[in-house]
């Protein structure tokens, strides 16, 4: 008996020396993701800095760094950055909810699916931006016909991502709500939206994501101010910079937005048992 | 009283399931019903449940006619199918959605200690075992107090050792206020060690074949000689039920569709 105290000991000094890597690797991982870019733009930096590259039409991430904080610094950036995120998240909110309520009803009842589908099928067809005169003509130049264009583009993939999720729920689990007599409202509220959920984030991401697209195509069709009218800005004065530094903004913006979707569903998503999460930790 | 008249199921595609079954079942009374696939005992069940409607023939339960669900019927089903997105409790309080919110905790905490699962209650269904799984689904159908239980071969996917654990236990729960089970089985055993009384089905079209009083008390000796008689009893019954279908087999039968059940 004595002698086994030391060799539990021994065990468990391992162990120790097994957690501590794990737990750089923990913070190491999202790390990653930031390598690849940061790579590209040092190697770009230092190009221009060698001269190889005059770095005009492409100018070198100090630069676009330098440019983001003049606009910071006179106030701009904030005002640019505040319409813009304005008209994501009204259109992107009109978007959701119109998508949700009709992709939920035309999945649910099939009446309803025939009669509404095919027209909002045909719809989908259309390039979204041949709405643009229209819109402009009906809701006038300034931010209605802009949230309008937006809430378009959200509108379908939430749609089509809620309506046919509904369609694939598992039968069987249906039947349980139905024998506990659900119908109606309460079967989708109690049983096909939660089933559905897990695909319901993927159809918001992909509709943010087209809330981001619209946005530019307004955006840069009139606008006063919004980074898409930075992009216009920049191009028509030739300040290379400034394009770039609206192009990463949208690259901050849109990824931290969709990273806020992400967050916000997590807790509602911990019940899921999926090959994702399995490979996650 | 549960009472099934004439009850009789054409699928769409002209499959008849089940022909002109009529049974009367007692308040409180255990019924396994046991026979070779496409017997209809599946569509049966279905028919009592509500969940799909006889093509003639009516289910009546104390007088009421049952087309759809209804509150006093439940049903257990051979998967858990526990909602997923629920914890443990949640999916027991699943049907008591209508009772106040104090209400329903205390029926479900009563629910999780007689099932056993106490340390579950905020476990989600992907961390159960398969007994556990079923063991919540039992809960589930049971907390609302149905006056009809209705049970679609519920252990049949479960290891030898569960289902026995789990046939004990639904006795010991059914004891607590006597609703009346009708089992669909394909376990002569199951039938003999739960029910008052086996009814065996014959295939093509689905119909009622032979009635067997279990008169044994509980609980049962699952190895005592009354208990093995009534066993050979049914499982003669069953041979006897598929005797037609032996001296047509290269006829009708499909392939995989060799053992009677």
């Amino acid at each position: 008996m004595i002698s086994d105290a030391p060799a539990l000991q021994q065990t468990s000094e391992p162990a120790e020396s097994a957690a501590a890597p794990s737990r750089i690797v923990r913070y190491a991982r999202p790390m990653l993701g930031v390598l690849l870019p940061l790579i590209l733009a040092l190697g770009w930096e230092l190009v221009v800095w060698l001269g190889w590259s005059n770095g005009r039409l492409v100018p070198p991430p100090s630069r676009v760094f330098a440019t983001i904080t003049d606009l910071a610094r006179s106030g701009e950036l904030v005002r640019h950055i505040a319409a813009t995120l304005w008209r994501v998240g009204l259109g992107f909110a009109f978007g959701v909810v119109a998508g949700t309520l009709l992709g939920a009803i035309s999945g649910y009842w099939s009446l309803a699916r025939r009669l509404l589908d095919p027209t909002v099928q045909a719809l989908r067809a259309i390039p979204s931006l041949a709405w643009v005169p229209l819109f402009i003509l009906w809701l006038g130049i300034f931010e209605t016909s802009k949230i309008a264009l937006i809430a378009v583009g959200v509108f379908f993939p939430v749609y089509l991502g809620v309506m046919g999720a509904i369609l694939i729920v598992d039968r069987k689990i249906v039947e349980v709500g139905r024998t506990f007599r659900l119908a109606g409202p309460a079967m989708i509220r109690r049983i096909l939206l939660p089933a559905v959920l897990p695909a319901y984030v993927v159809s918001l991401r992909v509709g943010l994501g087209l809330g981001w697209m619209f946005v530019v195509a307004a955006e840069l069709i009139g606008a006063s101010e919004g980074l898409g009218y930075l992009l216009l800005d920049g191009q028509q004065l030739g300040k290379p910079a400034q394009i770039l530094a609206a192009i990463v903004i949208f690259a901050i913006l849109g990824k931290l937005t969709d990273w806020l979707i992400e967050i916000a569903a997590a807790p509602f998503l911990r019940w899921q048992d999926a090959f994702g999460r399995a490979t996650e930790t | 009283m549960l009472a099934l008249d004439r009850v009789s199921k054409t699928y769409p595609n002209g499959v008849q399931a089940l022909a002109r079954f009529s049974a009367e079942i007692k308040q409180g009374e255990i019924v396994a019903v046991i026979g070779g696939s496409g017997c209809g005992k599946s569509t049966l069940l279905r028919a009592i449940a509500g969940l799909d409607r006889a093509s003639s023939g009516t289910v009546t339960l104390d007088n009421e006619a049952i087309a759809s669900p209804h509150a006093k019927i439940g049903i257990i089903f051979q998967e858990p199918r526990l909602l997923p997105w629920l914890s443990v409790a949640d999916n027991i309080g699943f049907g008591l959605a209508d009772l106040p919110a104090a209400d329903r905790r205390e029926k479900v905490a009563r629910a999780l200690e007689r099932v056993g699962l106490v340390d579950k209650a905020q476990a989600w269904p992907r961390e159960l075992s398969g007994g556990q799984a079923q063991r919540v689904a039992i809960a589930r159908a049971l907390v609302p107090q149905p006056e009809v239980l209705l049970l679609d071969e519920p252990f049949s996917a479960l290891d030898a050792f569960t289902r026995r654990d789990l046939q004990d236990h639904l006795l010991d729960l059914w004891a607590d206020t006597r609703p009346t089970l009708i089992l669909v089985t394909h376990d002569v055993d199951e039938a003999v060690v739960l029910a008052d009384r086996v009814l065996v089905m014959r295939p093509r079209p689905g119909r009622l074949f032979d009635r067997i009083e279990v008169n044994l008390g509980r609980p049962r000796d699952r190895n005592s000689p009354l208990f093995e008689n009534f066993k050979r009893s049914v499982l003669t019954s069953l041979d006897r039920s598929l005797d037609r279908r032996v001296s047509d087999r290269d006829a009708t039968q499909g392939p995989g569709q060799a053992m009677w059940w």
